[in-house]
């Protein structure tokens, strides 16, 4: 009987007890595969990684990753480098058609990959200023390598959208319905980042490979803004920073070998490894080349007006260009890689510093130092085996020296990063160079659409003219 | 090594049927005691089948005095010989038999058709009866579920519950099935799930993640049960019966009780059946002649030589061949196999029910591929001998298998590949890859070596404990524990790749480790009493849960051989796609208060608080409630008097909130997670620490009528279920680094609706009766209100005023006279066609649905049909002629200068104006249709021929499934109309037997 008593009670007390209820049991522990963002910035380790996971996206990430939708490729459609050889790709014949619909899926990725890097930057830099637990020297190094990164991604947001919202927080009640900035302001903006990038960083790669960002990444980023927004004087004391580092950087006289990991031609490489897993060759490897078995899955190939605008004896026509039998196609030969296993040959390039080359020749001759800009090209026409120009005794003007240098900037760097697209957009060419292999070309098609998926969420976005 | 594990579960399945056949012949029957005589009487009480009824209140009229018959239907009891005797059982009618001197009195009771309203309800924390209820509860029991041919228990449901839309998602088995009760409350997919409850144990009602081609619709929980296993499923949908579940309630409560072990004589069952599926259907496509046809003038009417590159159906393929795709790709027969065991008896005290199962299943595709699954259940009650502990302990284990081809559509070519293009198989029954390089394609069959084999194991258990303190008194507690554990491999070997495309792949396997547990503990205190007239009853509980589930996802790659994949030892490179864990804690009090007066009138209030981890600090907690009431007007003289053919009237209603905090795991958090490459973190998620919880509140007016002596049954219900500040992933624009966040919308989503269910009696005669029942819904579903919706992100998603299940479409406006393209409205004049033209809001879902049912019994056969009927629209794809894809033979009338197609190309611009119809009011068609989704026939064989061979009862059965459709859908399956080329509905003839021991 006291036994039953001793039940009854015990379940009394179990059942009063478990009528209060607490809320310390509804507490659950962060689950193991995440942390939470404030510890993130609460050791150097955790926040450094940080900003290599930014890295490792830059390499998935649509805009910036080589494979079909980024930069490179599609940028490369819409000038006159590549073409489309597989007609039911309809999205990607938009953009060789420069008839590019609002609704374009393609598109919508080029544009929310970026904005999702951007956002990574934010959510660094934010962190960084919250934090009061990092070392000196890392924090320096982070911001300057964050802002480096959102600096570059807007540059590219600028050049094909033209007016964009410019987002400098993770706040997503704010962000979702900005407005779009003049490219006035997102110029200021890019400015300022690179001028505080070059003052934080040094020239160290702080991981050894030339896939984190260093000073002269934000040197030679310097330099190209400046060049696209006209301030002569700045490209060229920029480049020149970047040209005289003879001991990081310089030509490699061998074309084949420039577009290796770590080359010493590499400013700013992508690396591989971001995919995950153990294939280990570029995306452009993968998308350029075709495999002499299944020739039929490679969608992209160069136009034949860009293969002939090569001289026979050019270099870089032998060893950056190659030729489909079976469809008959020429193809870009850059990267040679398509099929590296856990090893990687090649890192994505990003900057190099034949550009810089460039940049700088072009700032000359605006600046009228016509020698100087002439010797600067045959640094690279020296290399791609053609005769030096400056012991040409026949004068060039102005004009032919920039159309030369247009010219070359096409030879060197085709399928770099839509270098083509934006050189005739920036010199005003477009209209020239385009309408011979797009019939229906407008030139209002110089800016893609903003996506219609983003005019439906944000009613305070406006769509780009002639869309 | 696929036959030893097929042979050991048959080796498993003898041993459980011999244990249960030992256990039925070494149980004993318990003795009577006879009671002290005044006048003695005895006498037996059987069925209508002559099977004794144990359990039956035997009373003397006008006293307390009574007794119960024993497990052979055997009472005796002592009454005054001029006495009355009262027999009275749960289902049959009562009878009242005069003593008149007589020692023995044996009776056969009459089962009670009209007592319906007497069954047993189970309301979750309670039980009621229909009769008394005071919400809205719809029952499905075993014999309507368990001859069914199906995988999951939900599937058994459709067409056969007002309010409740079952959608399947796939036609594989152990895809998971869409269930709506009282449509769509949220905005969110996966804010939209029941709660499923397995014998008082919440189960994850969220589809299983898959690899495999399950992928789409996800893997059901419910798979592994046993469905000859469950004796009933209730699904509670109104407020007066949800909002005991509080925060998980919104979308309405399944509740599974599984069958208990019953007192009387130990009785053994079997049951097998075995039959055939096969797709029912087939999409009118163009033949070889008119397809060829049709791309040869797309050249002509754009003005285009056709090149090998553009063309090679026309100037490589052989212009004579034609192949069934259809046929090809999933005309098979796939074979159902079931078998059933299960034994149960037991005395006053304890009862036990043992069961086993096996069911396999093949598919209709192309390849050989199946299901099986193995089940044990177990189900132990006790009961002291002063009545005071009670202990039910039931235990449902369940393993199941399914292999599939992986990564590999196998319906979507079969409608596309034009009629000519070469074989798939090579004479020698490889796959032909040259036909296909050829003209630069891969074979569409590439992939079809991979394989997915996916195992789950589940174990449902439950122990309720309760002691009856005082008399009225009781505390109780259940203790559950559910685990879920699912193992998938996915094979992907080289061999099922081109040569040309193999060189740069490796032999990959893709592992996916599932693990699902949560353990409840649920202590609670009824009371009930009666004061006069008046019975009060009142529960008290509270509920602490945890739950946590863990996912990895591995793939392993570079296997030397083809042999050694899946061991991942053998794999060069082995990386953890994702790795991801969550632990869900959940703690409540709830509770009950019944009221009724004199059986006329019910009131019963209902309460939760509910805290949920799925929220931030500070917004955790919250309440809910409701109030339901009943008056059964049949009961009041003036009712009985005015209206006498009316039998039974109720009236009742209720009000009350319910919540959704179906939302995912650790939405607060502001986190980074790991990137795929090496040694990097990224934030991928934007946390918003503010959102709280989804409330819904439900109003329900209905009105149930039993007329005829209950011969005729009617109950019509109207709902009102409104959701508001909307737990949803706010969609937005990608600038901001992210595409949605979780939070609550100011937005309220209201379903409203009428339900009807009908039965009626039609013939009652000894050897042949008629039953038919109905069950209509109408649901209508509106998006309410949505402040400033025209600057949110859902601008161009909802329409304030129309259903959340709408499509924004163009309006077709006839064909262009120049181009010869489809045009459409261009609503705001600025000469393009955008989201800002597409301003028709199509409503996808269903206008009505429901179901008929009919038992017909004649002599020993009996025979059970039931139609399923849904009023809906549905889009119908595949008209794009000129294109390089077979097209419906419709298209075929694009040859005449008058018809309702585009112009024959296969310019961009064509293929362009045939992507926005496929978004525009044109290819809207009528997908109603009425469906016989299931048909039994089941004999009962005499039992003069059974006592011979020693078996107490058995039955012969047909089943059909889906066996007839009428439908003016020209696609697939009217069930799935979104393009026509999805079915989902097999149809499924099988055949059994089942005896009892």
């Amino acid at each position: 009987m006291t036994k039953t008593i001793y039940i009854i009670l015990g379940l009394l007390i179990l059942a009063s007890i478990s009528f209060l209820s607490c809320e310390e049991f509804l507490e659950v522990d962060a689950p193991e595969n995440k942390i939470v963002s404030e510890a993130v910035f609460n050791s150097d380790e955790t926040a450094a990684s940080a900003m290599s996971g930014i890295y490792n996206e830059l390499f998935r990430a649509a805009f910036s990753g080589g494979w079909e939708n980024s930069v490179t490729v599609l940028s490369g459609l819409s000038s006159d480098n590549l073409k489309t050889i597989r007609e039911n790709d309809l999205n990607l014949r938009e953009y060789s058609e420069n008839n590019i619909q609002p609704n374009n899926s393609r598109n919508l990725a080029l544009w929310s990959s970026a904005y999702s890097i951007i956002y990574m930057t934010n959510s660094i830099l934010e962190g960084l200023e919250a934090s009061d637990n990092l070392s000196e020297g890392i924090k320096t190094s982070l911001e300057g390598e964050a802002k480096f990164v959102r600096a570059f991604t807007y540059f590219y947001l600028v050049n094909l959208y033209g007016e964009i919202p410019l987002i400098l927080s993770t706040d997503y009640r704010e962000n979702s319905l900005a407005t779009r900035n003049s490219e006035e302001d997102i110029y200021q903006q890019i400015i300022t980042d690179l001028n505080t990038s070059r003052d934080l960083l040094d020239d160290n790669y702080r991981h050894g490979d030339r896939t984190g960002v260093n000073r002269s990444c934000a040197l030679a980023l310097l330099a190209r803004v400046h060049l696209y927004k006209e301030n002569w004087e700045e490209a060229d004391l920029a480049s020149s920073e970047v040209i005289s580092n003879t001991q990081q950087y310089e030509i490699i006289s061998d074309p084949n070998q420039v577009f290796l990991a770590n080359s010493k031609e590499a400013i700013w490489q992508i690396t591989p490894e971001g995919r995950g897993g153990p294939l280990g060759f570029t995306n452009e490897g993968s998308i350029f080349l075709f495999l002499s078995i299944a020739p039929g899955i490679t969608k992209v190939a160069l136009t034949e007006e860009l293969v002939n605008s090569f001289v026979e004896r050019d270099q870089r026509l032998h060893d950056w260009i190659g030729f489909n039998e079976d469809t008959q196609n020429y193809f870009v030969n850059k990267y040679k890689d398509r099929r590296s296993i856990n090893e990687i040959l090649e890192f994505s390039m990003v900057l190099r510093l034949a550009e810089q080359y460039l940049i700088r020749s072009e700032a000359r001759v605006m600046k009228n130092n016509f020698a100087g800009a002439l010797a600067d090209l045959d640094v690279l026409r020296v290399r791609a085996g053609l005769p030096i120009l400056s012991a040409n005794n026949e004068e060039l003007s102005k004009e032919e020296l920039l159309d030369t240098i247009l010219e070359e900037r096409r030879k060197e760097l085709f399928t770099e990063w839509g270098h083509r697209w934006l050189d005739l957009k920036r010199t005003n060419k477009a209209d020239y160079f385009l309408p011979p292999s797009s019939e229906d070309w407008e030139n209002t098609d110089i800016y893609y659409p903003i996506p219609a998926q983003e005019l439906m969420k944000n009613p305070n976005l406006t769509q780009n003219p002639g869309y | 090594m696929k036959n030893n594990y097929s042979r050991l579960k048959w080796v498993a399945l003898i041993i459980i049927g011999g244990i249960l056949f030992f256990l039925s012949k070494s149980a004993h029957a318990a003795t009577t005691t006879p009671l002290p005589l005044q006048q003695a009487i005895f006498g037996v009480v059987q069925d209508e089948n002559g099977l004794p009824i144990p359990g039956v209140t035997v009373t003397v009229k006008n006293t307390n005095r009574g007794t119960v018959t024993n497990l052979d239907g055997e009472y005796s009891i002592s009454a005054p010989a001029n006495g009355t005797l009262v027999f009275s059982y749960i289902g049959y009618k009562t009878v009242e038999i005069p003593v008149d001197n007589n020692e023995e009195i044996s009776i056969q009771l009459e089962e009670d058709i009209s007592a319906l309203g007497e069954v047993k309800i189970n309301a979750g924390y309670y039980n009621t009866t229909e009769r008394e209820s005071t919400g809205n509860i719809s029952r499905v029991t075993a014999k309507e579920i368990e001859q069914q041919p199906v995988v999951s228990p939900i599937q058994a449901l459709a067409g056969r519950m007002a309010g409740v839309e079952i959608t399947p998602n796939g036609n594989l088995p152990g895809n998971a099935s869409t269930i709506r009760i009282r449509g769509t409350n949220s905005l969110r997919e996966e804010g939209n799930f029941p709660l499923y409850i397995i014998d008082g144990v919440p189960i994850n009602s969220t589809p299983l993640e898959s690899n495999s081609n399950l992928t789409f619709g996800g893997i059901d929980p419910l798979n592994t049960l046993n469905l000859s296993n469950i004796e009933s499923i209730e699904v509670l949908k109104d407020a007066d019966a949800t909002a005991i579940y509080g925060s998980r309630g919104a979308n309405g409560v399944v509740l599974i009780t599984t069958k208990k072990g019953k007192q009387g004589k130990t009785e053994l069952q079997a049951r097998v059946y075995t039959g055939a599926s096969t797709v029912s259907n087939r999409i009118d496509l163009l033949n070889t002649e008119e397809y060829l046809q049709i791309r040869r003038r797309a050249f002509v009417n754009d003005g285009l030589e056709p090149t090998e590159d553009n063309a090679y159906d026309l100037l490589i393929w052989d212009q004579d061949r034609y192949t069934d795709w259809q046929d090809i790709f999933f005309g098979r027969t796939a074979q159902v196999t079931d078998v059933n065991l299960n034994a149960n008896g037991g005395n006053e005290n304890t009862a036990f029910r043992l069961s086993g199962s096996y069911h396999s299943q093949g598919t209709v595709f192309i390849g050989d591929y199946d299901y099986k699954k193995v089940t044990a259940g177990a189900h132990v009650s006790h009961t002291s001998d002063n009545n005071k502990l009670n202990l039910d302990l039931s235990l449902n284990y369940g393993v199941d298998l399914n292999n599939l081809v992986g990564y590999l559509n196998l319906t979507a070519n079969a409608f596309t590949l034009p009629p000519n293009a070469p074989s798939l198989f090579n004479e020698n029954n490889t796959l032909n890859w040259s036909d296909w390089a050829e003209v630069g394609l891969e074979n569409p069959l590439s992939g079809f070596y991979n394989t997915s084999r996916t195992q789950a194991q589940n174990l449902n258990s439950n122990l309720v404990v309760s002691y009856e303190i005082l008399k009225g008194l009781r505390l109780k507690s259940n203790f559950g524990y559910t685990n879920f554990r699912s193992d998938e491999l996915v094979k992907r070997p080289k061999r099922s790749f081109s040569p040309a495309t193999r060189g740069n792949i490796a032999n990959r396997s893709n592992h996916l480790f599932i693990k699902r547990n949560s353990w409840i503990v649920e202590p609670q205190i009824n009371y009930r009493n009666s004061i006069g007239k008046g019975e009060i009853d009142i529960i008290l509980g509270s509920t602490f849960q945890q739950s946590e589930r863990k996912n990895i996802a591995l793939q392993g790659e570079g296997y030397v051989s083809e042999s050694l994949m899946g061991n991942l030892n053998a794999a060069e490179d082995i990386i953890a796609t994702s790795n991801s864990n969550a632990d869900y804690r959940y703690n409540a009090i709830f509770a009950r208060l019944g009221l009724n007066w004199d059986k006329k009138y019910y009131l019963n209030l209902t309460g939760r608080r509910d805290g949920s981890s799925r929220f931030g600090p500070g917004n955790r907690i919250a309440n809910f409630g409701a109030i339901g009431s009943a008056w059964i007007f049949s009961e009041e003289e003036f009712i009985k008097s005015s209206i006498p053919f009316l039998s039974f009237g109720k009236l009742r209603g209720s009000y009350g909130t319910t919540g959704n905090d179906q939302i995912g795991d650790y939405g607060y958090f502001d986190a980074y997670e790991s990137t795929l490459g090496p040694g990097g973190l990224y934030p991928n998620q934007l946390s918003n620490p503010e959102y709280s919880w989804e409330v819904n509140k439900k109003l329900e007016a209905a009105i149930e009528l039993g007329l005829f002596e209950d011969q005729l049954n009617l109950a019509v219900s109207w709902y009102r279920n409104r959701s508001s500040s909307q737990l949803v992933g706010f969609s937005l624009p990608a600038i901001t680094g992210f595409t949605s966040v979780q939070a609550n919308l100011p937005a309220t989503a209201q379903n409203t609706g009428w339900e009807v269910e009908l039965s009626s009696y039609n013939i009652q005669k000894e050897n042949f009766s008629w039953r038919t029942s109905l069950n209509f819904t109408i649901p209508r579903n509106e998006l309410v209100s949505y402040p400033n919706i025209e600057e949110s992100s859902y601008a161009n998603t909802y329409r304030v005023g129309e259903p959340l299940n709408i499509s924004l479409l163009y309006d077709y406006d006839g064909i262009n006279p120049e181009t010869g393209l489809y045009q459409f409205t261009d609503v705001n004049n600025d000469d393009a066609l955008d989201y800002q033209d597409r301003m028709i809001a199509w409503n996808r879902g269903r206008e009505f649905f429901g179901g008929l049912d009919n038992v017909i019994s004649f002599k020993n056969f009996s025979l059970q049909f039931l139609w399923e009927f849904v009023k809906q629209e549905g889009m119908l794809a595949m008209f794009n002629a000129g294109s390089l894809e077979n097209q419906r033979s419709d298209v075929y009338q694009s040859f005449d200068s008058n018809n309702r197609f585009q112009q024959i190309s296969r310019s961009i611009e064509a293929s362009r104006a045939y992507s926005d119809a496929l978004n525009s009011t044109f290819p809207i068609e009528n997908a109603s249709f009425l469906r016989l989704k299931t048909l039994n026939l089941t004999y009962s064989i005499p039992s003069r021929f059974l006592e011979k061979i020693g078996l107490q009862t058995g039955r012969l059965f047909l089943t059909g499934q889906n066996l007839f459709t009428l439908s003016p859908y020209k696609g697939m399956d009217p069930e799935a109309p979104a393009r026509g080329t999805s079915f989902t509905a097999l149809r499924t003839i099988t055949a059994g037997v089942q005896i009892n021991l």
